[in-house]
């Protein structure tokens, strides 16, 4: 037995107490401001989706179980609103990382005026969402836009229609918009990840013998690859989120052509004013993209892990 | 192995000269060790050798052959970094057979080749681990194991040990030096540690701000430093200077300090009676002596263990000596010295060596 131990079981009740609970004390205010901030809110849009929660409804707001969910499974424009969140998520995601990346290799060289390029490049992420989406839109307009008559003197349009408005190619006025606002994104992270490269290496490499692709194959891409795991990881949940630019430039149309699980979800909650059903939807998404960022998360892992 | 010329060569970042017109001739499987301070310019000259600078003026020639406009991998050299440059993604033995899988040499040929360098510099139970897994002493062995598998022209080190600690450093000298012996490959150093210089190099080349100032074996540099530049970086503790002018008359000769002494020393050519000059000795050469004649006051005494290096000051001039004799750990205030006259270098008033 040694004197401290003595001492300690002969504290009185309340002290002893006191120094059991100190740790849950000092942790109190971050934790309760988490619980209020994040948790409260979150849970309680849950449960909206097991609730019959319409605005126009005063009788509305009981427990209706799984009701929206069963809904949902028979609801074909939800069906299509994934496939269309898909294929706007692949697109914008592949064309963002793809031009960012290319960005950020030709900015890693030094030249004449490059921190005014750096400058510029890195515009367009600093425009409000909403104003990309209306310019991108006045854009592509044959009335004010330029961009159709160019598509159809370079023989690309029969005439210069406004692709907005095309069912089979609508989808891609908001993912040229939504690529060209991404870009700087991708730019910046793949600039900053590249200058972290020692420039050593290159010159081992060139000295080795190897050629440019030879050298970005073998030095530049393993040095990229977690910084792209985790910005595609990002941008991915980002995106399919994202119904700014949908909203402002086709509103979902023409015929549900542009809606995505994102821009449905808005109609759902401010157009009909079903918030039940739109929590319902917002919650299969939440899923879906828990799960897709469980899945990027172990691959990083698993690349951090091989060196 | 191949013969390395570099003919008047220049360097130019901008406005700015930093290599002012080199020339040097390297022979076949020489070791040169390229040493001077911060910025002088010697590892701009490695780079420049390597092709990874480009050339502003002059000429360089490989084995006879113009290379200037080369591309590194076209002038069949290996260099050793100071950072190492090891592949972080590769294995110790990918990393060493790179450029051979590059170049497409076949898988047989590899293999022996990886295997003798792995075996030559103790690397076989590390092959399959990654370099971040290696210590640094493991990590300067890969980087030599990768430039010896390829038999390159020449091998060209940038400060190869500056990331090492002391011990270390001193271990790996010595294999680069055995290394160099055994495979007797034309081999260009760049260093600013002078006893790297003087243990590796068959030739030193001692450069300052972008010039070079002499050229000669390591014992030339040291018992015969061109000018004062050189005398002031080899040789550890640095060469004593006591600054005064020439007098000369009758067969006889002295340097005169600021405060009237005269230091006797043998006439030399070169020197004009009256104009400044600087007498040099290196601390290991100062005499301690009862009946010397110049009186030295202690100001710091620093044992070494080898040896005793003793802080003085002569007639208001900073001096030091370095002594094996013990005794003068607890030295009086005052000593008397001597400056034996075989041991004297002398330099003009532009700082070069008269004789």
């Amino acid at each position: 037995m040694t004197p401290d131990v003595t001492s300690r079981s002969r504290a009185p009740l309340m002290r002893r107490l006191a120094i059991a609970s100190e740790p849950y004390l000092y942790s109190a205010p971050a934790f309760f401001l988490i619980v209020a901030v994040m948790l409260v809110p979150l849970v309680l849009g849950i449960s909206y989706a097991f609730r019959d929660v319409q605005l126009l409804n005063p009788f509305s707001g009981g427990f209706i179980g799984l009701d929206h969910f069963r809904t949902l499974s028979e609801d074909q424009a939800f069906l299509r609103a994934l496939k269309n969140t898909l294929w706007w998520t692949g697109a914008s995601v592949f064309f963002q990382f793809v031009f960012g990346l290319i960005l950020a290799l030709l900015l890693d060289k030094p030249f004449a005026g490059r921190g005014l390029v750096q400058a510029l490049v890195f515009l367009p992420w600093a425009v409000p969402t909403f104003l990309a989406g209306l310019n991108w839109a006045w854009l592509f307009n044959p009335v004010i836009g330029p961009i159709p008559h160019w598509l159809y003197a370079l023989g690309i349009f029969s005439e210069p229609n406004n692709i907005l408005s095309d069912p089979h190619m609508a989808m891609w006025g908001p993912i040229i918009a939504n690529v060209w606002w991404g870009i700087p994104f991708f730019a910046i992270t793949m600039l900053a990840a590249l200058q972290s490269i020692p420039r050593d290496l290159y010159e081992a490499a060139a000295i080795d013998g190897a050629s440019g692709l030879q050298r970005f194959m073998s030095i530049t891409l393993p040095f990229l690859a977690p910084t792209i795991a985790i910005t595609v990881l990002l941008r991915t949940v980002w995106i399919a989120n994202f119904a700014d630019l949908i909203v402002v430039m086709t509103n979902g149309g023409p015929a549900d052509r542009t809606q995505i699980v994102a821009s449905y979800i808005f109609t759902q909650a401010f157009k009909r004013l079903d918030f039940g059903y739109a929590s319902a939807i917002a919650l299969v998404l939440l899923g879906l993209l828990l799960i897709y960022s469980m899945l990027i998360v172990l691959l990083r892992q698993t690349l951090l892990n091989k060196d | 192995m191949a013969s390395i010329d570099v003919q008047g060569v220049r360097k130019n970042y901008g406005d700015v000269e930093v290599l002012h017109g080199v020339d040097l001739t390297i022979r076949d499987g020489e070791f040169i060790v390229l040493v001077g301070p911060s910025g002088c310019g010697k590892s701009t000259l490695l780079r420049m050798i390597a092709g990874l600078e480009e050339v502003t003026g002059g000429d360089i020639h490989i084995a006879g052959k113009h290379v200037n406009h080369l591309a590194p991998k076209d002038r069949d050299i290996a260099m050793v970094f100071q950072s190492y440059a090891l592949y972080p993604h590769m294995s110790v033995a990918d990393n060493m057979s790179y450029s051979l899988r590059l170049r497409k040499t076949p898988k047989e040929k590899i293999a022996s080749a990886v295997g003798a360098a792995a075996a030559k510099l103790g690397l076989d139970p590390l092959l399959e681990r990654r370099p971040k897994a290696l210590s640094g002493g493991q990590r300067q062995r890969v980087a030599m194991g990768r430039a010896i598998v390829r038999q390159p022209k020449a091998f060209l080190f940038d400060e190869p040990l500056s990331n090492l600690d002391a011990r270390l450093r001193e271990q790996m000298r010595a294999e680069i030096k055995k290394m160099h012996g055994d495979l007797g490959a034309t081999s260009i150093y760049v260093t600013h540690d002078q006893i790297e210089a003087m243990t590796l190099a068959d030739r030193i080349v001692a450069m300052h701000a972008g010039v070079v100032q002499q050229i000669g074996s390591p014992l030339d540099l040291y018992d015969r430093p061109a000018n004062l530049f050189v005398a002031g970086f080899i040789g550890s503790p640095g060469m004593n200077f006591l600054e005064g002018t020439y007098h000369s008359g009758d067969g006889k000769a002295d340097i005169r300090l600021s405060d009237g002494t005269a230091i006797p020393i043998r006439p030399r050519e070169g020197l004009r009676d009256g104009y400044a000059a600087t007498l040099g000795i290196r601390p290991e050469h100062v005499e301690l002596k009862e009946d010397g004649s110049w009186q030295a006051d202690v100001e710091l005494v620093e044992p070494t263990g080898l040896g005793i290096i003793l802080h003085l000051s002569i007639h208001g001039q900073s001096f030091k000596i370095f002594t094996a004799d013990r005794a003068v750990l607890s030295p009086p205030p005052s000593l008397q010295v001597n400056f034996p006259e075989e041991h004297l270098h002398v330099f003009d008033e532009d700082g070069n060596r008269a004789d």
